[in-house]
């Protein structure tokens, strides 16, 4: 009897016994990456003193190049997110804070406005979500700058008794954005 | 999202190499004459040996850790997303790696020195080529979820470790049976690198905690490079329109493969011990050398550490610094902190060094002279094979990017009348546990068939297998008679 060639014999044995389940690479366009990505933006302090110092009640106002939400890869990518901003409060007056986001042509897209009570009225939270049920994303996409104005509702000779009064503004950005 | 695409295909198939490179079916399995480039002092019971060009020895190795392509694309109607989240991003460690090598032999001869018969020289030309990927887990997490909801976690960019190369080794090796209970072995190597890409021992974590002043802190340490040579002028070529890609790549390949490119240098050595009529055992160490990467050098490095917290208006400073370019100051400043750099600096890279150690008992009737294991003292070409039946062990450890990895092996070989030798193979590797592998050699004449195939139980569904393996080729053998 002939003895069966050794090729033979494997490609009978993978021919006989090796399969596959039914496989769909076409699935990878299924796939979603879509991370929360969290970030501080702009932190704003200024002391007492230099609030009282200044005799107009808007004692800061400035514009700043700010192209985080315009950069190609965050414009094309972001779904929605939410800017928190938390403002504390330790000095003796009433104060302002608002943030105005401008376009390239300095046109304001849109305003937040903040207004805080005297100490001890001293922290204030607050949440603006972009995307569906919320505002525009347009406007953080088209946003390229953004003006920090503060304005003393106060007067110009109080001063607060806690140690080294301040008002400050924090806040920071959560986005989810689209990878894949 | 094609490249993705074609990343995470190529990582799951294994599409480059690397898996273990162990090619434990081979190993002392001496009636194959390429049983020589795994252990230089095997038994060598020919007279003079001939790979057929190119199709003397094919082996391709391809495996993934934790994971198969079964896991992801079987189509089972499961979200893809959750899939991919539970069964890689989730599940899989720093360790678990994809990858596989693979081997061409384009020449292979042997012959014994007329005047010294104990002393066998062979020589060849083999193209050899590797790729391991490591699962890089807290990128893929980060990339994932996010930093939002993982405050205080390190992202550990230890975890970026990748390396391939393709190159080509030409190697001359001389074997020599010292006395009827040991031969020795050595071989020298040249290697002519085609391209290589490496980014290991990196270090450096990204993390978000609470900020100092504002809310958030984002704070980026970094040690990390990745290096490559020979990879810019594949690619200049790929992307010049006016030149023909598919006349120019195979020229710059060639050209890259007989000594145009980076060099380096190498050695195996290895013996064979008997150490009674019945036990024999092995050893060897495989590419113990390095190549020196001097041409076509383009490596990035990305070093140093940064923090930020957005950007910082602090009054009464800023009301005389009124610098409204704060932002692009900031990315500014990291850039300074953290240069992501390209260079042009020579490398050397170390071969991945192979031990093979293994003990043979042999049992049967091995129509032997006494104490004689023979070779080029047979009475007949039989005579040169000590053993009709054998079992036996084999260990296998290879030196990776993420330090030693091993595989343990047992094995039982027999001769099967004039033509036939066979060898079966339990191993276990991290790629599986449950590795059968299957060898026949055949001999007809002078002319030598060999055929081998690993994890022959994955076979049964091929998609679900991690780890799959096949060697084969043709010899012209000539034995004493």
């Amino acid at each position: 009897m002939k003895r069966v060639p050794p090729l033979l014999f494997f490609v009978l044995f993978l021919t006989f016994f090796s399969c596959a389940e039914e496989q769909n690479f076409n699935q990878f366009n299924d796939l979603s990456v879509i991370p929360t990505v969290a970030t501080s933006i702009l932190y704003f302090e200024s002391p007492e003193e230099v609030i009282n110092d200044t005799n107009v009640s808007n004692f800061f106002m400035e514009t700043y190049v700010f192209n985080a939400f315009s950069e190609d890869f965050v414009a094309e990518r972001v779904l929605d997110g939410t800017i928190a901003y938390q403002i504390e409060n330790t000095t003796s007056k009433e104060l302002s804070l608002i943030v105005a986001f401008l376009d390239e042509n300095d046109t304001v897209l849109d305003t937040e406005i903040f207004k805080i009570e005297a100490q001890p009225t001293v922290f204030l939270e607050q949440e603006v979500f972009y995307g569906a049920g919320g505002k525009n994303l347009d406007i953080l996409r088209n946003t390229t700058s953004i003006r920090v104005t503060a304005e003393n509702r106060g007067d110009n000779i109080s001063e607060s008794t806690v140690n080294d009064p301040k008002i400050i503004l924090r806040s920071s950005a959560t986005f989810r954005v689209q990878l894949q | 999202m094609r490249k993705l695409r074609l990343c995470l295909c190529a990582l799951l198939f294994g599409m480059g190499f690397l898996g273990a490179q162990n090619r434990q079916l081979i190993y002392d399995f001496y009636e194959i004459p390429q049983s020589l480039l795994l252990n230089p002092g095997v038994k060598t019971p020919y007279k003079w040996q001939f790979g057929v060009p190119i199709i003397s020895g094919i082996a391709f190795q391809a495996g993934t850790s934790g994971v198969s392509v079964n896991d992801l694309f079987l189509n089972d109607g499961l979200d893809f997303t959750d899939k991919v989240r539970d069964r890689l991003v989730n599940s899989l460690s720093e360790r678990d790696e994809f990858g596989g090598s693979g081997q061409i032999e384009v020449l292979n001869v042997g012959f014994r020195n007329k005047n010294r018969p104990n002393d066998y020289y062979s020589f060849g030309i083999y193209g050899e080529g590797l790729i391991a990927q490591y699962w890089p887990k807290d990128l893929a997490v980060l990339a994932f979820e996010g930093n939002a909801n993982n405050l205080g976690r390190r992202f550990d960019l230890s975890h970026i470790t990748t390396q391939g190369e393709v190159l080509n080794v030409f190697h001359f090796g001389i074997n020599r049976k010292v006395n009827n209970s040991l031969t020795i072995g050595l071989r020298a190597k040249i290697y002519s690198s085609i391209f290589e890409y490496k980014s290991s021992n990196n270090e450096g974590f990204f993390e978000t905690t609470a900020g100092e002043n504002n809310t958030l802190r984002n704070t980026l340490v970094a040690d990390v490079e990745f290096q490559t040579s020979g990879i810019r002028e594949f690619l200049d070529i790929l992307n010049d329109d006016s030149i023909s890609a598919r006349e120019e790549l195979p020229n710059l390949f060639l050209k890259r493969a007989f000594f145009g490119g980076n060099l380096g240098l190498g050695a195996d050595i290895g013996f064979t011990y008997h150490l009674n009529k019945n036990m024999v055992i092995t050893g060897s160490l495989l590419d113990i050398g390095f190549i020196n990467h001097t041409k076509d050098i383009e490596s990035y490095s990305l070093r140093g550490s940064a923090s930020n917290e957005g950007i910082e208006i602090v009054l009464p400073e800023a009301l005389n610094d009124l610098n409204n370019n704060l932002w692009q100051n900031l990315i500014d400043d990291i850039e300074t902190q953290i240069p992501f750099e390209a260079n042009e600096d020579s490398f050397i890279s170390l071969r991945p060094i192979k031990l093979n150690a293994s003990i043979r008992y042999n049992f049967g009737n091995q129509k032997l002279k006494d104490d004689c294991y023979c070779g080029i003292n047979a009475k007949n070409k039989r005579d040169g094979f000590d053993y009709k039946n054998a079992l036996g062990a084999h260990l296998f450890v290879i030196n990776k990017l993420k330090g030693p990895q091993a595989e343990f092996t047992a094995f039982y070989q027999t001769r099967i009348g004039k033509a036939l030798a066979a060898k079966a193979t339990y191993t276990a590797n991290k790629f599986t546990f449950t590795n059968i592998g299957l060898g026949l050699n055949f001999q007809a004449g002078p002319v030598n068939f060999y055929i081998l195939g690993d994890n022959l139980t994955g076979y049964q569904n091929i998609a679900d297998s991690n780890y799959a393996s096949l060697q084969f080729g043709f010899n012209i053998i000539s034995w004493y008679k």
